[in-house]
């Protein structure tokens, strides 16, 4: 199953992922050493932890002396929104071993979520691929922030450039998606979504919230959509047996045609 | 942060982590997807990545203490978006975002 064309393949996706990872993991263990966790500390969060966006959050709430329930409730929340992507792949992991599916459901990430799920909708895909591309951008992350870590404040990385690369990331995997009608609902209600929450002072569960309100709004889309679709054809379908009845009793053999021209025109 | 506050964060946000990642997978793994569940599926990487850049951009009032340099992300990201549809590249996204973001720090 792990050949060297798959591990080639898998190396080739990752490769923007491991060094965006390197431009943000860098900052994130420079910002974990300020609040005097150490290298292996560091290495433990990402290991088992394994979260872009809560590992900044962690030392962030924790300068701002948020106490420790609250710190662990909004990162929690916040990474609630990994429970929509384990969702999406499980027609993906369907037939492939237990053991697989877990592993790669457990290090999935945003943006290796976004690589792997356009790399199944091109074909020529696979879980153990898509696995080998969350290692790999794992490595990346926890190697990236253990020497962030050590370095400490030594150098002057101005952190809100640096996470900047994270924003970029997500943007380009937004602008890569399909924009039909639907989607465009999508993303305009999410949007909404997390500036209303922000709004109101709910940030943590706001990405959460944002997500959810936006598929909603777009199945509400697809299916008011779905329903003009049946009933103009239901309408037509009845024009049209209305009018062959009427024709069928001239004994007009060109019925169809001309019951179907009806209908249209109706 | 003691190691003691450390163990707490890393256990349970860890463990809250492992369950979102990996139980919605297997509960839906191997049955039959109802057509509207995996049409509402489908939905979710427009309207996750939406609410993700949104996160990161969009702030109430963030304006309101003037337009410059407040800016910045904002012209920053249009940028990204003209890289992104020209290369549909996440690397070269990420450098031209990073890039434009410290060069409008600058000016």
């Amino acid at each position: 199953m792990i050949c060297r064309e798959h591990i080639r393949d898998a190396f080739h996706a990752a490769v923007p992922i491991m060094l965006g990872y390197v431009a943000i993991g860098i900052p994130c263990g420079i910002l974990c050493d300020s609040i005097g966790l150490g290298p292996l500390q560091v290495f433990l969060l990402s290991a088992l932890f394994y979260s872009g966006a809560g590992q900044f959050m962690i030392p962030n709430m924790y300068l701002a002396a948020s106490p420790l329930a609250s710190i662990i409730a909004s990162v929690s929340l916040v990474n609630t929104r990994q429970m929509l992507y384990s969702a999406s792949f499980a027609p993906e992991c369907q037939g492939v071993s237990k053991r697989l599916a877990f592993f790669f459901a457990a290090t999935v990430t945003d943006e290796s979520y976004g690589v792997s799920t356009a790399k199944f909708a091109e074909g020529g895909w696979s879980v153990d691929r898509a696995l080998m591309v969350n290692l790999l951008s794992q490595s990346s992350w926890a190697l990236s922030n253990v020497a962030g870590a050590l370095l400490g404040g030594a150098i002057g990385i101005p952190l809100n450039i640096a996470a900047f690369a994270m924003t970029s990331i997500f943007i380009c995997l937004l602008v890569t998606q399909r924009m039909t009608s639907a989607n465009i609902v999508a993303i305009v209600l999410a949007m909404a979504g997390v500036y209303a929450c922000k709004a109101v002072g709910l940030t943590g569960p706001a990405i959460l919230v944002g997500a959810l309100l936006g598929v909603a709004g777009a199945m509400a889309y697809a299916s008011a959509r779905d329903r003009r679709i049946v009933e103009r054809s239901a309408q037509m379908d009845a024009a049209r047996r209305a009018d062959a009845v009427g024709v069928a009793g001239t004994g007009d053999g060109a019925s169809g045609g001309a019951g179907a021209e009806g209908g249209v025109r109706r | 942060m003691s190691w003691g506050e450390f163990w707490v964060v890393l256990v349970v946000c860890g463990l809250t982590m492992l369950a979102c990642r990996v139980l919605p997978l297997f509960l839906l793994k191997g049955r039959e997807l109802p057509p509207t569940l995996s049409r509402a599926l489908g939905f979710i990487p427009p309207a996750a990545f939406a609410a993700l850049v949104a996160n990161d951009l969009l702030t109430p009032g963030m304006l309101s203490a003037g337009l410059w340099p407040a800016g910045i992300p904002l012209v920053a990201a249009l940028c990204v978006v003209a890289v992104a549809c020209k290369t549909k590249s996440l690397l070269w996204s990420a450098v031209a975002g990073v890039a434009s973001y410290a060069l409008l720090t600058l000016i």
